[in-house]
């Protein structure tokens, strides 16, 4: 089952989305497990993550996660800023998906 | 546009490397590794110091059994702090962080004297609570860097092989740690020549409360929220970034309005994370997520209104400033920067002209909802007065909400005049609704 860990400054407007992916997920029948956290305890889910989803307001991680975290294989992305801020779970599952 | 993706990616890549600091960033997640202490502390100060007599009447036998644990929490939260910034730092540096944490706390209470009082030997709580918070910092970071470098240089002592791992762990952890108590018991005998006598007056004097005066004025607090707000304006988390920077000093003076509130003595700063959080975090979103949805005429902007709302209860903007989108958009600049600035301004003179309490300085966690802070903070009328805040900040957004609708509306019209071209009924509002 694919893994799916979004980050944000605190894991809280991700958690939003999040809930919006899973319910969209569901309607889908895909098989993934998807959860939110803060940008500085991503380290614990690292094993556990398959794509890593950085929220727009905290881009600057992009490089930096990029560098420590697509050598062990996880694929690294920001979400949209439009989907982001339309809660579009439907399209960030999708794109996410498909990276 | 394009300048302008240009600018915010550098501002990205700036707004990174101060948030993303190791040190900064120990400072901050450490201070934030308190929370469950300052916590059990705040609910401590608040039954044992609840101002009605009637209360204070029935609890006066065990008062000082239940501020107990604010006593041993916020009273000495410097302890904690050190140990956490330093846990942090070493985490940072992907070290075992355990043993250098304990070290930088050996090395806060080496530099804190001991004094004899009566014939009890003490250690002064003076310097274990928001006094010596600064010093915890400073500690925190230096002894846990030494430390580090240390066990960088290898100047550990090898064990023969067939020696069980944890043992080894245990005596990698003993050159580093002796030398770091060197160093700090040579400092604290330095300090002792000196009229300071200790590091703690020391620092107090000639940086915790200058710092503390030029971080605890109004001035300073704008300055933070219009580079806030800015960097806001090009997608950062502004909060976060800045923080990283005032959130100590904020702290500080928090904690110090905590301990006089537990003490009974009058709150000495109105300045501080609690005030931040009470009057510029809510009011300006929350009313302008309620102009969307209540006077909004474009679907669009309706939707995305209704969609943040609720989130705008606790603080939680970015549906509304990537949606609508605030980011990148130069006609909300105005209202978005001005209207937590207005908040802060009125809050602070309603304050000082008494008309409501300084807030007692209980940390404001993250995802609190409006008007329970303002109860927690220690009066009805800070909940009050956040709400009072809404309506005028509506007024400020109002003009800038017009023009915004009267574009969306424009958007919407041409759209659906296009549809109807093409000879499809209907506008496509999928994408806004689904």
């Amino acid at each position: 089952m694919k893994q799916i860990t979004l980050v944000c400054a605190a894991g809280m407007s991700t958690s939003m989305l999040v809930q919006k992916m899973q319910k969209a997920a569901q309607a889908q029948n895909v098989e993934v497990e998807i959860r939110a956290t803060s940008e500085s305890s991503f380290k614990e889910y690292a094993d556990k993550t398959d794509v890593l989803l950085i929220g727009p307001q905290v881009g600057y991680l992009e490089d930096d996660f990029k560098s420590k975290y697509e050598p062990k294989g996880i694929k690294v992305s920001v979400i949209d800023r439009m989907d982001y801020g339309m809660m579009n779970g439907e399209k960030v599952l999708a794109d996410a998906l498909s990276l | 546009m394009a300048n302008e993706k240009k600018l915010s990616h550098k501002l990205q890549r700036y707004a990174g490397k101060i948030q993303q600091n190791r040190y900064m960033s120990a400072i901050s997640n450490g201070l934030m590794s308190t929370l469950p202490f300052l916590i059990v502390g705040a609910f401590s100060t608040l039954f044992s110091a609840l101002a009605w007599e009637p209360y204070q009447n029935f609890i006066a036998p065990v008062k000082g059994i239940i501020g107990l644990a604010s006593t041993m929490t916020t009273g000495v939260i410097a302890l904690y702090a050190v140990f956490f910034i330093a846990y942090r730092l070493a985490q940072a540096f992907d070290k075992d962080p355990l043993v250098p944490a304990a070290t930088a706390l050996l090395s806060f209470l080496i530099l804190t004297p001991v004094e004899t009082f009566d014939k009890v030997r003490a250690l002064p709580l003076q310097w274990l609570g928001a006094q010596g918070l600064f010093v915890a910092m400073f500690v925190g970071l230096i002894a846990s860097r030494l430390y580090i470098w240390i066990v960088d240089r290898n100047w550990t002592i090898k064990m023969p092989e067939g020696v069980p791992p944890t043992v080894v762990k245990t005596f990698s952890g003993l050159i580093p740690a002796i030398l770091v108590a060197v160093l700090f018991v040579v400092i604290s005998g330095l300090f002792m020549q000196t009229s300071f006598v200790t590091v703690h007056e020391f620092i107090y004097t000639y940086l915790q409360v200058p710092l503390e005066g030029l971080g605890g004025s109004l001035g300073a607090m704008i300055i933070a929220l219009i580079i806030m707000q800015a960097l806001w304006m090009f997608g950062i988390h502004g909060a976060i970034v800045t923080l990283a920077i005032v959130k100590p000093i904020w702290m500080s003076l928090d904690l110090a309005n905590l301990e006089a509130f537990q003490a009974g003595a009058p709150l000495p700063n109105i300045i501080g994370l609690a005030f931040w959080y009470i009057f510029a975090n809510y009011a300006p979103m929350l009313g302008f997520a309620l102009l969307l949805v209540f006077l909004a005429k474009s679907k669009q902007l309706r939707t995305i209104g209704k969609l943040g709302l609720p989130g705008t209860f606790f603080s939680i903007h970015e549906p509304l400033n990537f949606g609508i989108p605030v980011v990148l958009n130069p006609l909300l600049a105005v209202p978005f920067i001005a209207s937590p600035i207005v908040c802060a301004v009125l809050g602070y003179f309603a304050t000082t002209i008494g008309l409501l309490p300084a807030p007692i300085g209980i940390y404001p966690a993250f995802g609190t909802p409006i008007f329970a802070l303002g109860f927690i903070e220690g009066s009805w009328r800070l909940a009050a007065a956040q709400l009072v805040l809404i309506p005028v900040c509506m007024l400020i957004y109002y003009p800038f909400f017009r023009i915004l609708d009267r574009q969306a509306l424009e958007r919407e019209r041409e759209a659906q005049e296009n549809s109807e071209q093409e000879g499809t009924a209907g506008i496509n509002a999928g994408a806004v609704t689904s």
